[in-house]
């Protein structure tokens, strides 16, 4: 117990030279270890370049890549049905929304306004798995610039983009995503919209969801036709 | 209002006194940081000076501190704790999750399945290298060696793309997840991993041909910051840094989580090759050789891991994990982090904390650093390898 912990038992006074190591003739020029160091970096000039120049050449992410989250746009209108599961789940509430109603379409809820603060999120894909409608997912923007923290706050007409463009990103979806659905009902496009099940009057029809809408359509467009 | 006076730090500074040619030596103090290259973040560090040699030096922390038991305490899921755990040691993001995630899943009593253990251990090594090749390429520029730097950059961009083909993301992934992983890996990673193990084992050799024995980064590094066992013990100094002072202490081994006990692998410990045992060179040197140990382990993991497996399988669909408290320890790129959760049988955590390795090696500093050089004290910590967003939280 005689060591006292607390002084250091090198330091720049007491270093001891003796146990440095001596160099031979051939370092002590020094110009051998120079050329071996060029040597790498002459080697490393003949490999391919790992950099890119960027602003000139963007870096084009994988499907996978989770970039900005944006709504999707399904025939020009959000797919999004307004539930607030994202804005629940979205780890630094960074998601706020309002929800609406409109009874003349079918998907009956819409979000009055959505709004994601970009300085707030940070881009972890919660909003995308929770989501039952695939109407937020994360797209490939990667670089975001705004001037001022009002201009940060991403709105309806920033944040929606139309489905053909998220076309890679919703495909990696279907394939690798959402299985948890899958154990329960067929993830399907026209499986999109739930809530006209509650509408139908027929629900007892085998007819699929989608032959619903278009049932309901026709009927709509027939009495609009009579009314003429 | 009232106004509060701060106090600043108090300094007791020594006389000046008679050199003896009529001029008169005062001792000084100067901050280094938090502005500085080199403290690897925003660290303050208050080094009273005699002439070159540092007497005392005291860090300030908390420019980064970012309440992270707090929002954890305000998440009402356990499952929102991930991102965060990510930006605690931002550079090595899928060793918290594991840790996280291992912890939650003892105090919920999940067994995940051998597929997600093997993807899980592939990606903690894989992101182990990654990490010390930042840490060892940042403390040769901080010494002045530039050129091993990007070097040991390219080599980590692409265990990077490895990373970003699997989870999406290049820095903080949110991949391991309580009970599984995010989602599968993609068809090509064992064979972009092997591709990366063959094709990065003669990086190592030539680092040490760069960087490790360059007379003058040994100069530079070797009894400096000499960090003898028994202090390292005393202040609880885990990782690498202690294994550079002799002690032959790795969680993986002496603590096994996971499947580490199913891999064989040696513990590397310093052993004072060209200075004294536990300076700055051997801390350095403990990461190379740590790298070849993890190149080993995923080698091993790649042969093993089963072809087949659903990934979220056990992933639980509501976490309530029962009423209770855990502490679970696992070994990160930086020392022992522990995760100590207390689970009130409700969805949101009651407490958790973090026991984060840097801020338990940073303590050590001012032991070591007095009767240094000022031009040392940027190897010295360096060398302990801190990331300053875990010290601060
Ligand atoms: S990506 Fe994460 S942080 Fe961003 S909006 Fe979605 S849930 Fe919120
Ligand atoms: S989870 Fe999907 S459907 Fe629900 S509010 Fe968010 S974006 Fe809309």
């Amino acid at each position: 117990m005689s060591d006292n912990l607390e002084i250091p038992r090198t330091n720049a006074k007491v270093s001891d030279p003796a146990r440095e190591r001596s160099l031979n003739f051939l370092e002590r020029i020094y110009l051998p270890e120079i050329f071996r160091g060029m040597w790498y970096t002459l080697k490393q000039m003949f490999q391919p370049k790992f950099t890119m120049l960027y602003p000139e050449e963007r870096f084009e992410p994988p499907a996978i890549f989770r970039g900005r989250p944006v709504l999707v746009e399904d025939e020009g209108q959000e797919r999004c049905v307004a539930c607030g599961l994202c804005a629940r789940a979205c780890p630094p509430l960074a998601i706020s929304m309002q929800a609406s109603e409109n009874s003349d379409d079918p998907k009956e809820r819409y979000p009055n306004f959505f709004e994601i603060n970009m300085l707030r999120c940070i881009y972890c894909g919660y909003c995308e798995e929770v989501c039952p409608e695939e109407a937020i997912v994360m797209s490939k923007d990667y670089d975001l610039v705004f001037e001022s923290r009002e201009e940060a706050v991403y709105d309806k007409s920033k944040l929606l983009v139309r489905k053909e463009e998220l076309k890679d990103r919703l495909e990696y979806l279907r394939e690798y995503k959402n299985r948890q659905f899958g154990q329960f009902w067929n993830f399907d496009e026209e499986n999109n919209i739930h809530s006209v099940r509650n509408r139908d009057k027929r629900w007892e029809t085998s007819l699929s969801l989608v032959e619903m809408i278009e049932e309901q359509r026709k009927q709509d467009k027939q009495t609009e036709l009579m009314r003429d | 209002m009232t106004q509060v006076k701060q106090k600043g730090p108090e300094v007791t500074l020594t006389p000046p006194e008679d050199a003896g040619n009529g001029l008169k030596t005062q001792e000084m103090v100067i901050n280094m940081g938090p502005q500085h290259p080199s403290t690897h973040g925003v660290l303050r560090m208050e080094l009273t000076l005699d002439g070159e040699i540092v007497t005392k030096a005291v860090p300030h922390i908390g420019y980064l501190h970012r309440c992270f038991e707090k929002h954890c305490e305000a998440m009402n899921d356990y499952t929102k704790v991930i991102p965060y755990v990510d930006r605690m040691d931002y550079v090595a993001a899928m060793n918290n999750e594991l840790g996280y995630a291992i912890a939650m899943e003892r105090l919920m009593g999940i067994q995940v399945n051998d597929r997600v253990e093997y993807i899980r251990v592939i990606m903690a090594e894989l992101q182990r290298i990654a990490s010390h090749l930042l840490a060892l390429g940042t403390f040769g520029l901080d010494i002045g060696a530039f050129t091993p730097f990007l070097y040991c950059f390219i080599e980590r961009e692409k265990v990077l793309d490895i990373f970003e083909k699997a989870s999406g993301a290049r820095l903080l992934y949110n991949y391991i997840w309580i009970g599984g992983l995010m989602n599968d890996v993609p068809a090509d990673f064992k064979s972009d991993t092997a591709a990366f193990v063959t094709s990065f084992r003669p990086k190592i050799k030539e680092l040490n041909d760069l960087l490790s024995y360059n007379k003058i980064f040994v100069e530079r590094t070797a009894n400096v910051g000499v960090l003898p066992e028994k202090v390292a013990i005393n202040y609880g100094i885990s990782g690498p840094s202690l294994r550079g002072s002799g002690v032959k202490w790795d969680l993986r081994r002496d603590d096994p989580y996971s499947i580490y006990d199913r891999f064989e692998f040696d513990v590397i410990v310093g052993k004072g090759e060209v200075g004294t045992l536990g300076d700055c060179w051997d801390r350095y040197i403990v990461r190379v050789w740590e790298m070849e140990e993890s190149l080993k382990i995923i080698e091993q993991a790649l042969d093993q891991m089963p072809g087949e497996g659903d990934v979220q399988e056990s992933v639980p669909k509501k976490i309530r994990p029962p009423a209770g408290e855990i502490y679970c320890r696992t070994e990160t790129p930086r020392g022992e982090l522990g995760y100590y959760i207390i689970s009130d049988k409700s969805t949101t955590p009651f407490r958790i904390k973090a026991r984060a390795p840097s801020f338990v090696n940073l303590s050590v500093l001012p032991a070591i650093s007095v009767g240094s050089m000022v031009a040392d004290m940027v190897a010295i910590i360096g060398s302990i390898d801190i990331v300053l967003g875990e010290v601060d939280r």
